[in-house]
Formats: C-alpha cells, structure tokens, sequence
C-alpha cells in the first residue's frame, strides 16, 4: 500500500510538467501580446518593454527561465498590474477560493448522499420523485442562472442576504450562503443521482439478501452493508466534482464578487497577462492533481477489489 | 389463459430458449433488446420526443414562417411577449404611456399638439412602413412576436430556434468527434496492448489531469472566439472517457471465441478490431453520447456566460440566456424563454441517457 501511494504520488509531477508545457506554449504560439494596444508602441519603446520582461529572448529560453523559476517557487511579475507579483496575487486569493470550493463540495457531498439514499429507501414515493426533480433541474440548469436568480429573490427582493461581499465584513458569514448553494447544486444533483443508482443496485445484490436472512435491523444493513458498497462510486466521482467545482468559482466569483482566484482568470486570458494566467492554471492543476490523487488513495483504501500494484 | 407458459408448445421461440424467469426469449440482438426494453420507460420515451421534435424545429427552421433572427427593428426594442397584439399595438402603447407619464409629471392633464402630432405619425407607421427583410416586404408593425423582443428589437422565438440550432449542431459534433478519437485510439490501445497501450494510456492519464474547462477557456480567449475553435476546444478532452471506456470493453472481449475465430479465418487486424469489436461497445458508445451531447451545450453555455461562446448576430441558448441574465429583471422573458427551451432540451436529453443506460445495462438482457 505504501508502495502504491509512492508511486502514485511520484506520478503526479510528469502530469504537473506536461501541464506546465502545454499552457506555456499555448499561451505563446497565440497572436497578440501583453503590449499590443489599440494604439501602437513605438517600436523602440516595445523593444525596451519586452526586454524588461525578458521576451527579446527565445522562446525556448524564456520557458528555460519560467520553469526554473517556477521550481524555487516564484511565478514571476504581472505583465499588467505592474506594482506586484504574481505570487501575491495568487496567494492573496486563493483562501478565499479554496473556502467557497470546500463549504460547496461538503454541503453538495451531505445533501447529496443522505437524498440519494432516501430515494433509494422510498424508490418511486413522493420523497423519490421530489428530490430526482430537484436533482435534475441542478443538472440542466446552468450556474449562471442559479446564481442571478438566487441573488435575485434572496438578496434584492426579500433583502435576506447580501448581495456581494466575503466574510469577515460586516455581514458576517452571510455572503458565503448564496455563493455555496449556487456552485454546491450541479454536484448536489449529481452526487444524489449516483448514490441513488448505486444504492438501488447494492439492494439487489446477495449479500444484502444475506445479510436481511441473518435476520439483522434494517438499518444495520443499510448503514453497514449498504452504505460500504454503495458510497464507493461517489468516491470515484470526488475528483471530476472538484474539478467541476474549481471551473464553476471562475463564473460564481463574477456573479457574487467573491474576491477569489477564479476572477483573475478569464481577464488576464483576455488580458494576455501570460504570468497571471499561467499562475493561475499552475495553482488550479496543482489543487486538483493532489485531490484526484488524495481521491485514488481513499478509494483504494475502500475498496478491496482494488489491488495495488 | 396465464401469461406463464405451461407447457413447451406454448412458447413462442423456436429453440425453445428461456430466461430464468421461465419466460420465452426469441434470439435478439443487443440494440432491439434494448429498444424493448426503452418502450417500457416513459420518461426516456417522452425525452426522445421531445428531443425529435426539437431536431424537426431546428432542420426545418429556414422553411418555417418565422421572422428573421438577425434583422433588427430599433422601436420594437424589448417588446413584450404576446399572442393578441402586434408589434405596432405593443410599441404605440408603450410610448403613449410614457408621453403620459411625463404630462403627469409636468403637471398637464392632456397630451401637447406635439405629443399628440407624434402619436399620430406612430399610428400612421404602423398603417403602413413596410420594410424589406430577408428579400421579402412586409408590414413591419403587424409583425406579431410571441416570445417577444430582445434589446436590439429581434424576434426571440426566431432567436431561440436558430439559437437551439447552433447548441444543437454544438452538442452533435462535439460529441461526435470526441466519440469517433476515442473509439479509435481506445480500440487501437485495447486491442494491440503492450507498448502501444502504454503510451496512448498514459497520454489519456496526463491528460486527464489538466483543468479541461479552464484550458478550454484560455484556447477561446486566446485564439478568439469562433465557432471551429469552440468545437477544436470541446472535443479536445472530451473522447478521452471514450477512450478509457473502449479500451476496457476490448481488453475484455479480446480473447472471446468470436474473435478466435475470425482470426483463425484469416481476417486482419484492422477488420477484428472494425467489424467485430467496436460493434459490441456500441452500447456503451450510444450512451454515452446522448448524456454527452447536454454536457456539451452546457459547457458551450457556460463560455458564453463568459463572453467566449459564439458571437452576434448568431445566437445558441447559452449565449440568449447569458444576454437574458443582465437583464433579467426589466424583460424577465428575455431569460425565461431561452432558458426554458434549453432546460427542457438538457430534460429531455439527460431522461433518454438515462433510459439508455438501463436498457442498455446488460444485467437486464432478455427481461421483459
């Protein structure tokens, strides 16, 4: 077992380089630049700037020094907020971030199972067709729709909560409360779905028939015998819903103004703010390399159909 | 007469097959079992309905008596949905109340000479502008706009039909693409093993690892927003579950009989792998298309959010209903309709995945 986690945690830096490579290159081969304005440069003036950036170089060169700056931890200046650094950037909004994806994906993965399970316990009763309906307007509608449509009934109608904002303000923990639901639902319905489906199909499977003519409580075989088998998928499904989650804070941080990492993104892309964007990526790949593998361990751990080698 | 069959003359098949439910069987193939099976779920039949109906609207969308989805009437901005009124009704209504409105406010009972001259040249408009639209003259205020207008004073009901077409065509190729590159690399991997499937396997893990949605949003904002990058960007990532999924089913059915022999007659490799393998993962392959192709316009709906979707004057849902959010409390059927029409599709899409799924679930083969 020690083994397989070495390895696999090994296996995570050649993933985190290719990434690394591609978006630099990507990023580069693209027209345009951090200094094309509407209003051209002097030449000489370009020059002077790009050389300050170290972009007069080739560009095999100029990857040569990101990655070995990269290595001792620095992400490089900004190209277009000239006072500080990436790093500070990066870090100074990843808190926030990493708070709003962990509070979603709790309260998704809580909802989520304990309805999954109900509507596998009253399959086809009202408890079932109620909350597979709920799932599956989380499924088909979009995050940017959730999250207006929340603020607007929560926050301008009914004034319960504010409507931008982050905690520790004067409000409290209340600006966390529409941001959460709203980047939580999609994998709410998700995690409810599949705990359903998989509940239902553990309930058919002989050991549980077992289990019941040994003559044990229900709820002893659900929490027990059920619940082991049946959560397994949802496991598996951990690492795709943060990813999901990691994308879904890009637009949920525009709509509640969350002051988070997901907000730089799409700009210092449209920005060509190619440290900016490649800090961001690099952050994101890391966070969710390390929770597909941290998911492939308890998984492992789990299941004892898995073997290690 | 019981449903049960008593005796061995009574069962209808031939060979005298049964299931272990003692029932009948006829010798079916996979996908008219599955067909069976899928008449028997009503909401996956409802959702392949509707999903039929949807594909009529959008191929038939150019032949249908709709207004033009591009052509802008500045003073029909924002009009109201309504199947009673027309435009003219709807926009002299409009300033006739805001004239008054002012007269209030100004403290006059009755509408100015000027107000009352402007009026009349309104209704005398709506009498008779005509304008010539997509090669064809019409009155242009009798126009009536179900769905209503958007800010620029375009018909919604045109714009979320030809809009549904473009998120449609989105979900389609996507789809289809990222199907078509994961069968064939996932076979290749699967079948010849070995080296092969090393280095195509390991390709999938690193790719699997990068941030799929947020590369997709660097190429679009990058290489700028068109419809071929959108595709490119898609489908990039999107056949490597595909590919994962091939790779097993063929790893598994490898070393079957039927393959054996069809060895043993001399055929190649590449008519093994075409003619006998891929065909048994079809299954699987179909399911995962159907839940694919939401998957894809959602996304597409999430670029446009992001300013990145496709551009004016085209339109798919998602950018309708990204535009329709800004304004969602003045014209609230500026998101409404667009937003409903792409729910229901997703509905409807994500019941007959479903339903697919189960029919296509081996563990239910010959069921009745």
């Amino acid at each position: 077992m020690t083994q397989y986690i070495v390895r696999r945690f090994l296996g995570l830096f050649p993933t985190l380089f290719v990434i690394i490579t591609i978006s630099f290159f990507i990023i580069r081969v693209a027209p345009g630049g951090p200094f094309a304005r509407e209003k051209e440069l002097p030449p000489q003036v370009l020059a002077n700037i790009e050389a300050k950036y170290n972009m007069d170089e080739p560009l095999i060169v100029q990857y040569g020094v990101y990655m070995y700056n990269i290595i001792r931890g620095d992400l490089g200046p900004s190209f277009r907020y000239q006072d500080r650094d990436v790093n500070y950037y990066v870090f100074n909004s990843l808190p926030a971030s990493m708070f709003l994806g962990l509070v979603s994906l709790s309260i998704a993965l809580v909802l989520g199972i304990s309805s999954g399970i109900l509507s596998a316990l009253r399959q086809n009763k009202l408890a079932d067709y109620l909350s597979m309906s709920v799932a599956v307007i989380g499924i088909s509608v979009p995050l940017f729709v959730i999250g207006p449509v929340l603020m607007y009934f929560l926050a301008i109608r009914w004034q319960l909560l504010p409507t931008s904002g982050w905690i520790g303000g004067r409000n409290g923990w209340a600006p966390l409360i529409m941001p959460a639901i709203t980047l939580a639902f999609p994998y709410f319905a998700y995690i409810a779905r599949l705990t359903r489906a998989s509940v239902i199909e553990v309930l058919r499977s002989d050991y549980i028939r077992t289990a019941r003519a040994k003559g044990l409580r229900e709820s002893v075989v659900i929490v027990k015998h059920v619940l082991k088998g049946a959560l397994l998928p949802v496991v598996s499904y951990l690492g795709p819903a943060f990813a999901g989650i990691v994308t879904g804070s890009v637009v949920v941080e525009q709509i509640f103004r969350v002051p988070g990492l997901g907000r730089f993104f799409v700009q210092s892309a449209f920005n060509r703010d190619y440290t900016l964007i490649m800090g961001t990526v690099i952050v994101f790949s890391v966070i969710l390399i390390v929770m597909n593998f941290l998911v492939d361990i308890v998984y492992a751990l789990l299941d004892p159909r898995i073997s290690y080698k | 007469m019981s449903n049960m069959p008593s005796s061995p003359d009574t069962q209808s098949a031939p060979d005298g097959a049964t299931n272990e439910f003692d029932q009948p069987v006829e010798g079916v193939s996979l996908t008219k079992d599955a067909w069976r099976r899928l008449k028997k779920n009503h909401m996956a039949m409802a959702g392949l309905v509707l999903v039929i109906i949807y594909a009529v609207l959008s191929i038939t969308a150019p032949i249908l008596p709709i207004h033009s989805f591009r052509h802008q009437v500045s003073v029909h901005r924002d009009l109201p949905p309504s199947f009673t009124k027309t435009a003219g009704e709807l926009w002299y209504e409009r300033v006739e109340n805001r004239m008054t409105l002012l007269a209030e406010r100004d403290g006059r009972s009755q509408l100015n000479a000027e107000e009352r001259a402007e009026l009349a040249e309104i209704r005398d408009r709506i009498e008779t502008e005509r304008r010539v639209i997509d090669g064809e003259e019409v009155l242009v205020h009798q126009r009536r706009y179900l769905l209503g207008t958007d800010h620029l004073g375009r018909d919604m009901f045109a714009r979320i039909l030809y809009g549904g077409q473009i998120s449609i065509a989105i979900g389609l190729i996507g789809t289809i693409t990222s199907v078509f590159i994961g069968i064939v690399l996932g076979a290749i991997a699967g079948y010849l093993g070995g080296k092969t499937d090393y280095f195509i396997m390991r390709f999938v893990d690193v790719m699997y690892g990068l941030p799929y949605m947020l590369v997709v949003i660097i190429l679009m904002a990058i290489f700028g927003r068109n419809i071929f990058n959108l595709f490119l960007a898609l489908s990039l990532v999107s056949w490597l579950v595909v590919a994962r999924v091939v790779r097993g089913q063929i790893m598994s059915l490898k070393n079957s009989e039927f393959v054996e022999a069809a060895r043993s007659m001399g055929a190649s490799q590449t008519r093994i792998i075409f003619r006998h393998l891929i065909p048994n993962t079809a299954g699987i392959i179909i399911v995962f298309a159907t839940l694919r192709i939401p998957a894809f316009i959602m996304q597409e709906s999430f670029l446009s959010y992001l300013g990145l979707g496709i551009s004016a004057p085209f339109a798919s849902w998602g950018s309708l209903v990204s535009e329709g959010v800004n304004r969602m409390t003045s014209t609230p059927w500026q998101l409404f309709f667009p937003a409903m029409a792409m729910t229901l599709f997703l509905f409807a899409m994500n019941f007959l995945g479903d339903g697919l799924r189960d029919a296509f679930d081996p563990h239910s083969k010959n069921r009745l």
